[in-house]
């Protein structure tokens, strides 16, 4: 038997370290390099989903001592909230690496960064010992530092720095945690399954745990008021920057809610969730109406964002707040589904503001102008995208958002004014569709060349999968489900 | 008889090779002395490879042979190795090449000393034999500023050393032996005992350069050559903090010794950062940084007699200080002391640019590198000791940390010519093997905890 998870996991990285040992490579060999690579642990992590998971606890485990004087080992496997975002981050990494192809600035170590960042996004998902999950999910922090850093727009020295500090910031509390149900536990081990099995934490000790863990995944997500870096450091980075920070690095945050917070400390936050509950209400309300307000098309994306995570972030403490199971699986489907549609679509549209603004140098909505006319596939990819993102029936949002919805009613009815945001994003993307497709084509755009068969390459698989999941979305939601159905709090 | 003087191998390997590469200066062979050093210094960390799980006292119960001090000598002697491979660039062709491997090497003693007493005397001896070798070592390059600053060192020493001793004397006068293992036995006089354990963190807490007894070190390690302040900055320091751990195992927590200990804590982290933050001096700022990771020391060793975790944390955390620290000023000193010297590094030179990124991080404490299990483990300990408050203090340093290091690392990868001294051979090599200790130390760190 392969160990298929480890292999999926390191693959990226065999890459990494194959580009940066040869000497001299040429831009193609570097692309192709990691073209494969990244198609190779798609295969990984196709194999994977073939072989599901048993809906009890975690399935695919493999195990290797590490440090067993404190219990802590190598051990990853897949249950079903983490195989949809394995699979996620395998198709989003080999698209971005497809888009990244073109670039000649230093390819080597952009795409070795690009494949290390891969690694520690599958690990994230992947781990299962408290030790291993922290260093996956602080070493993406220092490849996306770089990669803003060293590729990003005009102020990106400023944004890298403050990105950087501020998630550092944000996981210590989490590493506070981790030590906590280290020690609690009645036999000291850093065994996440152990973890889940049996809650080490209880009372006030759990109540501070899951203070910390709220803390750092509320930088990541990011929910309010901790969401302030990321205006900036989706504006500044790279194309590929944002698709992977939005598409798969927020989903650290959302993931760790539902692995740690809620599985973890499951009383501490029945106890919290209806705190947790406003918290995600007035993120997804906050989003929608930031995101009006944006005149930049990325910054506007970028804030939808928030808006998004917080319908998740409402989906999983309806989780906790509800005693009735199935309720409960509908919530956490919801928001799990939420988690992998968001990073399809998210993914889709930084690629095509990115795109556009390789071409007109300028994110301004107002500059534009009927670039449906000139530029017609990126225009109707667009328009798809963000009727996606706005959750239009038979795109990928809307069984996602409903499932959510449907198990607040059910809880928390009062909550469900989260609705509304729906309605402002709405109008927020009307409005940029408007400005920017439709009406008379300007001039200072007629040369603008349409999608060239790399973009197409990028974008096109990302809507393929939106529209597949929005139409079908039993082909997700039955690995999901088997999880969150079996899931006892 | 025979049986302690085996068990003390390595210590006599390591004295023989201080004489042996004396003698060769005498005869004028600087090569053969850096040869003798070296190949010395291998045999005895050889020999003590040994000792590893051996757990006894030597000399009627005043040296211990056991895991701190076998574990002090694996890590203080390939340390010693890579100063002294820093310091040939610095001396080589210099009149007295071999006095500077050979006082490298006493002083080396000195902390491995240090580092197994557990009698009075053995502190009072291993202080004095670093401190001397470490003036000389300071005052070497025999400029207005080395002599400054070896003056300011040996100045500050001297009051604490003594300070030390007259502590030493409460203790003696108390229990009637000069024994640590015997000091829990003087219940009767807690006050004799505190004021003797306040005076041992005085004497150690300046070699260790902790807060408030710090000031020598960034003056010093700015007038010294580049290779004796990052010898200073790990091997002594080390050697103390070993010696304190040495000391709180015999301590009955009863009299309050953690609070001190606590209290030292946060000000050397908080202190040490914050004056980091405003240096524009590459070495004053590892100088403060490395006054800032002494603090971090303290969480293990106020963890000692509570918590399982204490002792693996304490030693896993110097190999990797002693890793990163020695890899940190291995890159300084071919690149620049001002931050200026730092622009485009990664461009220019980008496996140094990426190995001095690595140690910076690794300082910060981000996985997977040794920082992090190291401090990992601390924090662990500390918790485990009931002392939360003090690993959030920590915690919060070392964001606080993130922006002094930043302070490097951002100019390395900014656009600019570093104007980049030619790297020397030894310099490489030492560069390669800090980055490979700090990688291995992160993902075996295994190999640490038993």
């Amino acid at each position: 038997m392969l160990p298929l998870v480890s292999l999926t996991l390191f693959l990226p990285l065999v890459g990494a370290v194959l580009i940066l040992c040869l000497p001299k490579p040429t831009a193609r060999t570097v692309h192709s390099i990691a073209i494969v690579s990244a198609a190779l642990t798609l295969v990984g992590a196709l194999a994977m989903w073939l072989q599901g998971v048993s809906g009890d606890g975690f399935s695919q485990v493999e195990e290797l001592e590490w440090m067993p004087a404190i219990g802590a080992a190598y051990r990853v496997g897949v249950d079903g909230i983490s195989l949809p975002l394995v699979l996620l981050s395998a198709v989003l990494f080999l698209v971005s690496l497809i888009y990244a192809s073109s670039l000649r600035d230093r390819p080597r170590a952009y795409v070795a960064l690009i494949l290390l960042l891969e690694t520690t996004a599958i690990g994230t998902f992947t781990a299962l010992d408290g030790i291993l999950f922290y260093v996956f999910f602080e070493v993406s922090l220092v490849s996306m530092y770089f990669m803003i850093a060293g590729w990003g727009h005009e102020d990106r020295q400023r944004a890298a720095l403050m990105f950087f500090i501020y998630t550092l910031l944000g996981s210590l509390p989490l590493l506070l945690a981790i030590l906590g149900l280290y020690l609690g536990s009645p036999d000291p081990t850093f065994d996440m399954r152990a973890w889940i099995a049996n809650p080490p934490l209880e009372g006030a000790a759990a109540m501070w745990a899951l203070i910390a863990m709220l803390i750092t995944f509320a930088v990541k997500i990011p929910a309010i008021p901790l969401h302030t870096w990321l205006p900036a450091a989706h504006v500044q980075a790279p194309t590929v920057g944002s698709v992977i920070l939005a598409g798969i690095m927020l989903k650290f945050g959302t993931y760790g809610l539902v692995r740690f917070a809620l599985q973890m400390t499951p009383d501490a936050f029945r106890e919290a969730g209806i705190v947790v509950l406003v918290f995600g209400v007035v993120s997804a309300i906050y989003g929608a109406f930031a995101a009006l307000a944006q005149t930049d098309l990325k910054r506007l994306v970028a804030y939808t964002s928030v808006n998004h995570m917080g319908y998740v972030i409402v989906g999983v403490s309806a989780a906790a707040l509800t005693l009735d199971p199935a309720v409960r699986a509908t919530a956490l489907d919801g928001a799990v589904l939420q988690m992998f549609s968001h990073g399809l679509v998210t993914g889709a549209l930084f690629f095509l503001v990115g795109m556009i603004q390789e071409r007109a140098h300028t994110r301004e909505m107002g500059e534009f102008g009927g670039l449906l006319k000139t530029v017609p596939l990126l225009g109707w990819s667009f328009v798809l995208a963000a009727f996606a993102s706005l959750g239009l029936p038979g795109l990928a949002h809307f069984p996602a958002e409903f499932q959510i919805f449907l198990a607040t009613l059910g809880t928390t009815p009062i909550a469900v004014v989260v609705i509304l945001g729906i309605a402002i994003i709405a109008g927020t993307f009307l409005k940029a569709l408007r400005e920017t497709f439709l009406g008379e084509p300007r001039d200072r755009w007629n040369k603008m060349p349409d999608l060239s068969p790399r973009e197409i390459l990028a974008v096109a698989p990302l809507l393929v999968l939106t529209v597949a999941t929005g139409v079908a979305p039993s082909w997700v939601l039955d690995v999901i489900h088997r999880t969150t159905s079996a899931l006892v709090l | 008889m025979g049986r302690d003087l085996a068990l003390l191998a390595p210590e006599i390997a390591v004295l023989l090779t201080a004489v042996g590469a004396l003698i060769a200066e005498m005869l004028r062979r600087p090569r053969i002395s850096l040869i003798t050093a070296v190949v010395g210094l291998v045999v005895a960390t050889g020999l003590a490879l040994r000792l590893l799980g051996t757990d006894t006292t030597i000399f009627g119960g005043s040296f211990r042979i056991d895991t701190l001090s076998t574990w002090a000598k694996l890590i203080l002697l390939p340390a010693t190795v890579l100063s002294m491979l820093l310091a040939r660039v610095d001396v080589r062709g210099s009149a007295r090449e071999g006095t500077v491997y050979s006082l490298l090497i006493f002083s080396t003693l000195g902390a491995l000393v240090l580092a197994g007493a557990a009698d009075t005397m053995f502190l009072v001896l291993g202080t004095l034999l670093t401190g001397l070798a470490t003036f000389a070592l300071v005052a070497y390059p025999d400029t207005d500023p080395a002599t400054e600053a070896a003056m300011k060192f040996f100045v500050f020493a001297s009051v604490t050393t003594s300070i030390m001793i007259f502590g030493l004397s409460y203790w003696f006068g108390a229990s009637g032996s000069t024994l640590i293992a015997d000091l829990p036995a003087m219940d009767s006089m807690p006050l004799a005992v505190i004021l003797g354990f306040v005076a041992v963190v005085v004497g150690l807490g300046y070699k260790a350069s902790l807060v408030p007894f710090h000031f020598w070190a960034p003056d010093a390690y700015e007038g010294a050559p580049l290779s004796i302040a990052a010898y200073l900055s790990v091997v002594p320091k080390i050697g103390a903090l070993f010696a304190l751990t040495q000391v709180v195992r015999d301590l009955p927590p009863e009299i309050g010794w953690t609070a001190v200990i606590a209290g030292l804590a946060v000000l050397s982290m908080t202190y040490g950062y914050l004056a980091a933050l405003v240096q524009d001096n590459v070495i004053r700022l590892l100088a403060y940084s490395s006054i800032a990771q002494s603090g971090y020391f303290l969480l293990g060793i106020l963890a000692v007699g509570s918590s399982e975790l204490a002792l693996p944390s304490i030693i896993l955390f110097a190999a990797a200080y002693a890793a990163m620290n020695l890899g940190a000023f291995a890159v300084a000193a071919t690149t620049g002391r001002t931050l200026n010297d730092f622009d485009g590094l990664g461009r220019t030179r980008p496996l140094m640019g990426i190995a001095m990124v690595m140690f910076l991080l690794s300082l910060v404490g981000i996985p997977p590198l040794a920082g992090f299990v190291g401090k990992f483990m601390l924090f662990g300990a500390a918790i485990d000791a009931q002392f939360t408050w003090l690993a959030v203090a920590a915690i919060v340093n070392s964001v606080l940390s993130l922006a002094v290091y930043l302070r490097i690392i951002v100019p390395i990868y900014r656009s600019g010519e570093s104007a980049s001294a030619a790297t020397d051979p030894w310099h490489g090599i030492v560069v390669i093997t800090a980055f490979a200790a700090t990688l291995i130390i992160g993902l075996a760190a295994q190999l640490f905890i038993v």
